[in-house]
C-alpha cells in the first residue's frame, strides 16, 4: 500500500512550505536550550506537542467522518465525496506552494492566532520541556491549508484508528524539516529550500490527485468505503 | 510616571454632562469602562476587610481582564505568569486527551466486536477509558474551575444575576453525575462537556480580555510616552532626579534634547526646537525661547531646557486629550443604548428557553439528556459577542482616530458623523488657514499708526478670533506692545472697549459695526475700504470719538487640501457648503475658487438659522469650524467639528476636535466612522443570528454541549477580530509623506510688504 508513505512524503516535504511559519516557532523554541543537546530534546517535545494536537484532530475527524459516513451512507458515498474534497485541497494547496494563486489571499490578522500570540510566545521562550510541549500543543491548532487537507483525508478514511494514524504520521513527517529549522536553520541553503519547495509541492498535488481518483472510484463503484483499502493503492499492491 | 487613571480626573467639573471614566468604573485591566450592573458595587463603603475586597474585584470588567491582570502582574516574577499561562495550556492538554478518550468510547458502536475479541473486554476497556477521562479531567477542574467559580460567588454575593452562575452549576453538575457513573459502573459520563466549558470560557475571556486591551492600547501607548523620572533642578543648584508626579507648580527641572517634557511649563533658560505633533498634529518643530509654553508629551529636539513647571502632572494639556478619549469610551451611542436593552431580556429570555427545554427533554428522554441540552443552550447563547459588538468597533475606532489627532467626544459623535450627508463649513481658520496676516494697515490722517495699533492691541489681547491674532501678531512685529483692556465682544461685528479716565470708549470690527454705530470714515479709510473690497481682503477696523482711526486689510490664504478635501467629500455624496460671516466679495471669490455655494454676510444667529434650514431640507448635517467664533452654528448642527483644537480640547462645542489644522482629516475621519458603522452592523448580524440559530439548535437537542461550548469561543473571537480590523483602517495616506503638515502649507499667497512699508504707508 502506497498510502501511509505518500502521507509521511506528504507530510515530510509538504511541511517546508510551511517553514515561513512554523520555521520561526522551531527556532524560537530552540532559544530557550542551554545545548545542543537540549535544542535537539526542546525540538523533539515541541513536535511532539504537535502530533499529539494532530492525533486528537484525526480522532475527532474521523469519529466525524464515520458518523456521517453512517448516518447518510445510504443515499450519499460520503467517504467519496470527502475523498474528493480532501483531494481537491491538498491540490490547492500544493500549487499554491507550487507558486499558483487561487483567488484573493487574506490579509489582516488572524483572529485567534492573534489573540492568543501572548500565550504560545510565552510558552516558546520558557525554558521548561513542558512548556516546549504545550507550545507544540498549541501550533498543532494553528490554521494551516496543509493539515486542514491531511485531517479532510483522515475524515475520508472511515475509520477512527485509522484516520489518527494518518494524522500521526503526516506530524512525523514533518519533524525532520521542523527539526532542521529548529536545530539548524542554516543547514539548508536558499536554493535547496526552494528546490525542496517544489518537490514538496508535486508531492501534495500528487497525494491530492490520487485522493480524488480514489472518491471518484468510490462514487462509480459504490464499493464500501470503510478502512483505508483505496482502489488506486490496491492498483499498486 | 505612573499615570493612574485617577490621576486625570480633575479636569471634570461638577455640572459636566459626561460623567467621568471613574465615576462609571473602568477597568484595571483593559482601561475601558465596566458593565453598568457592576457599578453599584463601587458605592458599597469599603470600611472592612470584606468590602476592600468587593472593591478591588470589581476593578476588572469581565473574569477575562482579571485572569489576564493577574498574569501581567507576574510577569515581575517571569515564573509565576508563565505558570498562570501554563495553568491554561496544560488545561488545554488535559482537556484533548479527555476528548481522545471519550471519542474513543463513541467509536464503541464500531469498534465493540474489535473490544470484545481483545482479550481483556468490551466493558473492562469502556471503564478503562471512563477511569482515564476521569483522570485527565480533575485536573481540569482544579485548574480552571476556581475563577469561574469565584467568579459565580462574586456576582451571588452582589445579588447579580450572571451566566457564570448558571456555567459553575452545570459545570459542576457535569462533573459529579460523570464521577458517580464512573464509580458505579454505569450511565452517562460528560467528562467532555466539563472540560471544554472550562477551557472555552476561560479561553474565550482571556481572549476577550487580550481584545479589549488591544482596543485600548493607543490609549495606553500614549501614557506610557511620558517619562516616570525627571531631573529636578534644586535652588541652590545641582538637579535630583524624582519622580515626575513629585513635581509641583513652580518647580523646574531640565530636559535634554531627545527627552519629553513631563509636564506643561514654560521655558526658563536656553532655547530650543520642540516636536508638537503629538499634541497639535503640526509636522514642523516649534523653536522655544525663555518664557514660551511647552506642553506634556512633546518632544525637545535639539536644546537643552530648563522648565518651569505651570501644571503639575495628571493636570495639563495632555491629560485633558487623555480624558476625552476615556470619556469618550465611557459613553454610550444610541446602538449600545438599544443593545442594552435588548441584552437585559437576553439572559432571562435564554434562561427561560434553557429551562423549558431542559423540562420537554427530561420529560420525554431522561434527566441527564435534559440537563444536558439545557447546558447547550446557556453555552451556545453568548451574550458575550452581543455585548461586545459595539463597544469593541466603536473603542478600537476612537483609538485610531486619536492615533490621528482625531478626538470623538463620545461613542455617539462616532456613530453620528456615519449618517452624516451634508456639511457646512465656516470659512475662517477653517477653508482659510487660522493664520492671517494683516498686509496693510491705512491710518486716518489725524491719528498716528503708533497710537492706532496700540489701541487695537489693547482690546485684541485677550480674544481669540483670527483676526484679532492676525492683529495682534502685527503688533508684536512692530515693537508696539499695551496693556489688555476689559472688552464687551459684539457678536458677529467685533469689540468694544468701555470709556475710561484714560481714554474715551474704542470700537473695533467690521464696517457693519462702524456703520451701525455711526462712526464715520474719512477719505483714506473709505478708499482703503474699496479697495480692500475689490481685493477680497477682509477689513478690521478701529476708531474712537465717532471716527474710523484705522483700518486693518487682513489678507487669509486658502488652504491648499481645502480643493483635495471637498472634493472627496463630493465623492462621499456631501451636500456642501460655506456659511460666512464675511462680505459678498469675499464670499463670491471662496465660491469661484472652491466651487461651492457660499452664504456670505451671515451673522452668527442667521449661521445658526441655515443650519437648522439645511438640516430639516437634507437630513443630519455636520458643522465644520473653529469652535470659537462659530460655536452656536457647531452646537446647532448634529455634530459639530472644531478644526485646529490643538492642545486646546475643551471646546464644548464640537462633539469632534481635529488636533491638528489640516482639512483632509474630515473626509478620512468620515470614511472612518462609516467603516466603524459597517463593522458595528456585521457584528450586530452575526450576534444576532448566532444566537438565534444557536439557541435554536441546542433547544431542540441537536447541539452537542462541547461544540456549543466550542462556539461560543469562535463567537466571541468573530466580533474581537472583527472589531480589531478597524486598528489596520488605512493611515491618511500623506502621514506616511513626511511633512506637509498645515505649516507647510501656509505659505502666504501675496508677498508680505515690509515693516517699515506698512508704517510709510501709514504715515503718508
Amino acid at each position: 500500500m502506497i498510502g501511509w508513505p505518500l502521507i509521511l512524503l506528504g507530510g515530510l516535504l509538504g511541511s517546508s512550505h510551511c517553514l515561513g511559519m512554523c520555521g520561526g516557532f522551531a527556532i524560537t523554541v530552540g532559544l530557550g536550550a542551554r545545548s545542543v543537546q537540549g535544542n535537539v530534546l526542546r525540538q523533539l517535545v515541541y513536535s511532539s506537542g504537535r502530533i499529539f494536537t494532530y492525533a486528537v484532530l484525526g480522532a475527532s475527524v474521523g469519529l466525524a467522518g464515520m458518523t456521517v459516513a453512517h448516518e447518510i451512507n445510504a443515499w450519499v458515498n460520503a467517504q467519496a465525496l470527502l475523498s474528493i474534497l480532501a483531494g481537491t485541497i491538498l491540490v490547492i494547496q500544493g500549487l499554491r506552494s507550487g507558486g499558483i494563486r487561487f483567488g484573493k489571499r487574506l490579509s489582516g490578522p488572524s483572529g485567534f492566532g492573534c489573540l492568543a500570540g501572548g500565550m504560545l510566545g510565552t510558552f516558546l521562550t520558557a525554558p521548561g520541556l513542558e512548556f516546549a510541549f504545550l507550545a507544540g500543543i498549541l501550533t498543532g491548532l494553528l490554521p494551516c491549508g496543509l493539515v486542514y487537507g491531511y485531517l479532510a483525508l483522515a475524515a475520508s478514511a472511515g475509520s477512527f484508528i485509522e484516520s489518527i494514524g494518518i494524522m500521526v504520521v503526516f506530524g512525523l513527517g514533518t519533524v525532520p524539516m521542523m527539526f532542521l529549522a529548529g536545530v539548524g536553520a542554516s543547514a539548508l541553503s536558499v536554493a535547496a529550500r526552494r528546490k525542496l519547495l517544489r518537490v514538496a509541492a508535486y508531492c501534495v498535488v500528487i497525494t491530492g490527485l490520487l485522493a480524488i481518483g480514489r472518491g471518484i472510484w468510490f462514487v462509480q463503484t459504490g464499493e464500501d468505503t470503510h478502512g483505508l483499502s483505496c482502489p488506486a493503492c490496491r492498483a499498486t499492491d | 510616571m505612573t499615570n493612574s487613571p485617577r490621576s486625570s480626573r480633575a479636569l471634570v467639573g461638577d455640572h459636566d454632562p459626561i460623567p467621568h471614566p471613574h465615576d462609571e468604573g473602568q477597568c484595571d485591566y483593559c482601561g475601558l469602562p465596566l458593565p453598568r450592573d457592576w457599578r453599584r458595587s463601587r458605592q458599597v463603603p469599603n470600611t472592612d476587610a470584606s468590602a476592600v475586597q468587593v472593591q478591588a474585584l470589581t476593578d476588572y470588567c469581565c473574569m477575562g481582564c482579571r485572569l489576564a491582570a493577574s498574569i501581567t502582574a507576574a510577569r515581575g516574577e517571569s515564573g509565576a505568569a508563565r505558570w498562570m499561562l501554563a495553568r491554561l495550556g496544560l488545561a488545554i492538554f488535559f482537556s484533548m486527551n479527555v476528548m481522545a478518550f471519550t471519542m474513543t468510547l463513541w467509536a464503541e458502536e464500531w469498534y465493540g466486536p474489535v473490544w470484545e475479541t481483545s482479550g481483556i473486554g468490551a466493558a473492562i476497556l469502556a471503564d478503562i477509558f471512563r477511569y482515564l477521562c476521569l483522570i485527565f479531567a480533575t485536573p481540569v477542574v482544579l485548574l480552571l474551575g476556581p475563577p469561574l467559580f469565584e467568579n459565580a460567588l462574586e456576582g451571588l454575593r452582589q445579588g447579580r444575576y450572571s451566566t457564570d452562575l448558571l456555567l459553575a452549576s452545570g459545570v459542576l453538575a457535569a462533573f459529579a453525575i460523570s464521577c458517580y457513573s464512573v464509580v458505579v459502573s454505569e450511565g452517562p459520563i460528560y467528562f467532555e462537556v466539563t472540560c471544554a466549558v472550562l477551557v472555552a470560557v476561560t479561553l474565550g475571556r482571556w481572549l476577550e480580555a487580550t481584545g479589549k486591551l488591544k482596543a485600548a492600547e493607543s490609549l495606553n501607548a500614549l501614557e506610557r510616552l511620558l517619562p516616570t523620572l525627571v531631573r529636578k533642578l534644586q535652588p541652590l543648584g545641582g538637579e535630583t532626579e524624582v519622580a515626575a508626579e513629585s513635581l509641583v507648580v513652580g518647580d523646574r527641572y531640565r530636559v535634554a534634547a531627545g527627552e519629553r517634557f513631563a509636564t506643561d511649563g514654560v521655558v526658563h533658560d536656553s532655547r530650543g526646537s520642540v516636536d508638537q505633533r503629538l499634541l497639535t498634529g503640526e509636522s514642523w518643530p516649534v523653536s522655544r525661547e525663555p518664557g514660551d509654553a511647552v506642553l506634556a508629551g512633546t518632544v525637545n529636539l535639539d536644546g537643552d531646557l530648563k522648565v518651569e513647571v505651570t501644571a503639575p502632572a495628571g493636570e495639563g494639556s495632555f491629560w485633558q486629550i487623555l480624558d476625552v478619549i476615556r470619556r469618550a469610551r465611557a459613553t454610550r451611542g444610541p446602538t449600545q443604548r438599544l443593545v442594552d436593552s435588548v441584552s437585559a431580556w437576553f439572559l432571562p429570555t435564554v434562561t427561560l428557553v434553557a429551562i423549558l427545554a431542559t423540562a420537554i427533554h427530561a420529560t420525554f428522554f431522561g434527566l441527564d439528556r435534559g440537563l444536558l441540552i439545557g447546558l447547550s443552550v446557556l453555552l451556545i447563547a453568548c451574550p458575550c459577542a452581543l455585548g461586545l459588538a459595539t463597544p469593541m468597533a466603536v473603542w478600537t475606532a476612537l483609538g485610531v482616530a486619536a492615533n490621528q489627532s482625531v478626538l470623538f467626544r463620545g461613542c455617539e459623535a462616532l456613530e453620528r458623523l456615519a449618517s452624516i450627508r451634508v456639511f457646512r463649513f465656516d470659512k475662517t481658520g477653517t477653508l482659510t488657514t487660522s493664520h492671517p496676516r494683516v498686509v496693510e494697515l491705512v491710518c486716518d490722517p489725524l491719528t498716528g499708526p503708533l497710537e492706532v495699533i496700540s489701541a487695537a492691541c489693547a482690546m485684541v489681547s485677550s480674544s481669540r478670533h483670527a483676526f484679532a491674532r492676525a492683529i495682534h501678531d502685527f503688533s508684536r512685529e512692530e515693537g508696539v506692545e499695551s496693556a489688555p483692556t476689559p472688552v464687551q465682544v459684539i457678536p458677529g461685528r467685533g469689540l468694544r472697549a468701555e470709556e475710561s479716565p484714560e481714554r474715551p470708549a474704542v470700537w473695533l470690527g467690521s464696517l457693519r459695526l462702524f456703520e451701525e454705530q455711526g462712526l464715520k470714515l474719512g477719505t483714506a479709510i473709505r478708499e482703503a475700504v474699496d479697495r480692500a473690497s475689490a481685493e477680497g481682503q477682509a477689513i478690521v477696523m478701529i476708531g474712537w470719538e465717532g471716527r474710523a482711526r484705522g483700518l486693518f486689510a487682513i489678507e487669509e490664504t486658502l488652504r491648499q487640501e481645502a480643493v483635495g478635501c471637498l472634493a472627496e467629500l463630493r465623492t462621499m455624496n456631501c451636500d456642501l457648503a460655506v456659511l460666512t460671516g464675511d462680505s459678498q466679495s469675499r464670499g463670491d471669490q471662496i465660491a469661484r475658487l472652491l466651487a461651492i455655494p457660499v452664504e456670505a454676510g451671515l451673522l452668527p444667529e442667521q449661521k445658526l438659522e441655515r443650519v437648522r434650514e439645511a438640516r430639516q431640507k437634507l437630513g443630519p448635517i455636520a458643522m465644520v469650524g473653529d469652535g470659537i467664533n462659530d460655536a452656536p452654528a457647531l452646537v446647532a448642527s448634529d455634530l459639530g467639528i472644531a478644526m485646529g483644537c490643538g492642545p486646546d480640547v475643551t471646546r464644548d462645542s464640537a462633539m469632534v476636535c481635529l488636533l491638528s489644522d489640516d482639512l483632509r482629516l474630515i473626509p478620512w475621519t468620515l470614511a472612518l466612522a462609516r467603516r466603524t458603522r459597517r463593522v458595528i452592523i456585521e457584528n450586530l448580524f452575526w450576534a444576532f443570528g448566532y444566537n438565534a440559530v444557536g439557541v435554536g439548535l441546542a433547544a431542540f437537542g441537536l447541539l452537542h454541549p462541547a461544540l456549543a461550548a466550542l462556539c461560543m469561543v469562535v463567537s466571541s473571537v468573530m466580533v474581537l477580530t472583527n472589531s480589531l480590523r478597524l486598528k489596520w483602517f488605512p493611515a491618511p495616506p500623506w502621514v506616511n509623506l513626511g511633512a506637509s503638515s498645515a505649516v507647510a502649507t501656509e505659505s502666504p499667497r501675496v508677498a508680505r510688504p515690509e515693516r517699515s512699508q506698512l508704517v510709510q504707508e501709514c504715515s503718508n
